[in-house]
């Protein structure tokens, strides 16, 4: 369960996240919802502890996350913007050195490395180098390896973002079954088919602001439009609601 | 808390010597810097050698020798020495290269050695050509050696004891040539194991800091809970051993240069046994963490892995500056040296295979400024990947 409250962050003279306020339940998927550089990226930089906010509070369960950023992390599984890869190690490479760095050892490491394989079904490309890697199985890699210690929570900034088809509906299984088993999921995208589909819960957020929170129904009822994209556009401002910023 | 710290530098440590020693091309820019000083020095060496023996057997082309057969019946006797017809010109032949060096006898020269005026002996040579400085030298020797003799030998027979005439009996304890520049060779040794020092550890420390920051994977390796010190002291061990393991690597061929070469027979004394290879690697095994940690702090303030290579190229010149200036002077041991990390070692290592090592005291000063220096290193590298420019700035 993560809670944030008033976050801030400045860059130079660009206020990048404004007063953002909203809160992740366990069992529960959360969308983070919002056009490119509306500062969801940042919001979650600081809240898997790699930015540090200028104001604000962030709470991952019960452990203050600016305060102790390593002890949040060990509670936290994600996947970063852009995230990259090492070319010459091999998938389950990659998920026992982040396993080995939360403190997983041994037959555990081993154990939850195959868990991990079988459920994102990687067993075929489990000992292949990454290098050549199609931008899918790059994706399987990063979040089985954002899984291995077993984090209550867990943070994906754009996972399907790129993916194709059948990509997109390998990921969107993994967060529904996530959520099936008890976690706390937050999740950003900038298309709305995607948050709609899957989530329970959404933040709309547009110029560093929440301008925006509750189910898909209730957003709808806010706006007063009866298609989500129309409610979306509404709030995050007509003059963002072009082709390339949304999608 | 402070095991499971160490244990993380260890995973990252491990981590990365995977990760590069699946890498061939940085592999094989390690197994040449191993290589490339040993060989050149052996090369060089054998070139020596090869001129050395030109020199002992000289082949002396004479104009003239129909006005001084007794000079050259004396120059033939000696050893070594054979005396070949001269050219038609002498000075178009030592311009053309033809010969080294060629004797010329005037053509009045029998006439004026009767009477005992100075006779005119021309040694007509190019002494700006290295290669044919010991020939020339060889030559000039000889005929001053003749001159002494037949000088003796006139005042001998008018009753005069040529002591009288010797106020000094010159005795020369003879360096050749030859053996300077050999010395001069071995001294690159020094410079060629630090090389190896800065070198092994490159890829490892570009790869590890900028070529993460160039891939991306910086962002989701810094999500784990791990301090930034154990993420970054791993990285810099990591290079550190891959260092180590090319100074230890080049250190022992290095020793195992005598064995392809005549040097005993050259008159050089180079000896690298048990006891010299263990002072080189206590002098050098420290400062390779030294090095590896420069290396990855300077690559961690590179955008991409190319411009940290630019980076590289510069440092790699720290190494070789001291082997530099010691070719042109003198490098004396001077206390103050150990202090300044990679002069130090120079001077070790020098000093180690010279065969009159420093104390151990020497040893543990210039060990602890390495080690101290490569620990603010890594002080600071953990101060930059704190800085969000270097950890996103791509």
């Amino acid at each position: 369960m993560i809670r944030v409250t008033a976050l801030a962050k400045r860059f130079g003279i660009v206020q990048a996240v404004d007063g953002v306020t909203f809160e992740a339940r366990d069992g529960s998927i959360t969308g983070l919802l919002g056009p490119n550089g509306a500062g969801k990226t940042t919001t979650l930089r600081m809240l898997y502890g790699v930015m540090k906010p200028n104001a604000g509070e962030i709470r991952v369960d019960d452990v203050d996350a600016v305060a102790s950023p390593q002890e949040a992390q060990g509670r936290l599984g994600v996947l970063p913007d852009g995230f990259g890869l090492y070319p010459r190690l091999t998938a389950r490479e990659h998920i026992q050195y982040f396993g080995a760095l939360h403190g997983i050892s041994g037959d555990q490491l081993r154990a939850r490395t195959e868990e991990l394989l079988r459920l994102l079904d990687m067993q075929k490309i489990a000992d292949r180098r990454t290098g050549g890697f199609s931008h899918g199985e790059r994706t399987k890699v990063a979040i089985a390896r954002a899984l291995v210690h077993s984090p209550r929570t867990v943070l994906l900034d754009e996972p399907t973002n790129g993916l194709d088809v059948m990509s997109t509906r390998a990921v969107r299984t993994i967060v529904r079954r996530l959520r099936d088993s008890g976690h706390c999921v937050l999740f950003s995208s900038h298309v709305m088919q995607e948050v709609s589909a899957l989530c329970d819960s959404i933040v709309v957020i547009a110029r560093g602001q929440v301008v925006a929170r509750g189910t898909p129904d209730e957003l709808r009822r806010q706006t007063g439009h009866d298609n989500l994209e129309d409610a979306f556009v509404a709030l995050a401002g007509a003059e963002l609601a072009t082709e390339d910023t949304w999608s | 808390m402070m095991r499971r710290h160490l244990h993380q530098v260890l995973i990252v440590m491990r981590k990365e010597l995977k990760d590069s020693l699946r890498d061939r091309r940085a592999l094989f820019s390690i197994a040449f810097s191993i290589v490339v000083g040993p060989v050149l020095i052996g090369i060089m060496m054998n070139r020596i050698a090869d001129r050395q023996r030109e020199s002992e057997q000289v082949t002396i082309p004479v104009v003239g020798q129909q006005h001084a057969p007794a000079f050259v019946d004396w120059l033939q006797q000696q050893a070594g020495v054979t005396v070949a017809r001269g050219p038609l010109s002498a000075e178009k032949a030592v311009r053309d290269r033809e010969y080294d060096v060629v004797v010329v006898i005037a053509s009045d020269y029998a006439e004026k050695f009767r009477s005992s005026r100075p006779a005119t002996i021309t040694i007509v040579a190019d002494t700006s050509r290295n290669s044919a400085r010991p020939t020339i030298e060889r030559v000039r020797r000889l005929v001053q050696r003749f001159n002494a003799e037949i000088g003796a030998l006139r005042l001998i027979s008018r009753g005069v004891s040529p002591a009288g005439v010797t106020p000094l009996t010159v005795e020369e304890i003879e360096i050749s040539t030859a053996q300077q520049r050999a010395a001069q060779v071995l001294s690159f040794i020094p410079m060629f194991i630090i090389l190896a020092a800065f070198v092994g550890g490159m890829s490892i420390a570009t790869d590890s800091t900028a070529g993460e920051r160039e891939r991306g994977s910086l962002e989701a390796l810094l999500v784990n809970p791990a301090p930034r010190m154990a993420i970054v002291t791993g990285k810099c061990v990591a290079a550190a051993i891959v260092a180590m393991t090319a100074v230890v690597l080049t250190t022992a061929l290095s020793a195992n240069i005598p064995r392809f070469l005549p040097l005993q027979d050259m008159g050089i004394r180079f000896h690298m046994g048990r006891a010299e290879l263990a002072g080189v690697l206590a002098a050098m095994l420290p400062i390779c963490l030294f090095s590896a940690s420069l290396q990855a702090a300077v690559s961690t303030l590179a955008r991409s892995f190319k411009e940290a290579q630019s980076y590289m190229g510069v440092l790699v010149l720290l190494p070789m500056l001291p082997g530099m200036i010691s070719a042109v002077s003198t490098l004396d041991q001077q206390p103050w040296m150990y202090l300044v990390p990679v002069l130090g070692q120079h001077v070790l290592v020098m000093g180690v295979l010279g065969g009159r090592p420093e104390g151990a005291w020497a040893f543990v000063v210039a060990g602890l400024i390495a080690v101290l220096t490569a620990g603010l290193l890594i002080r600071t590298m953990t101060t930059l990947f704190k800085l969000e420019r270097i950890v996103f700035g791509r």
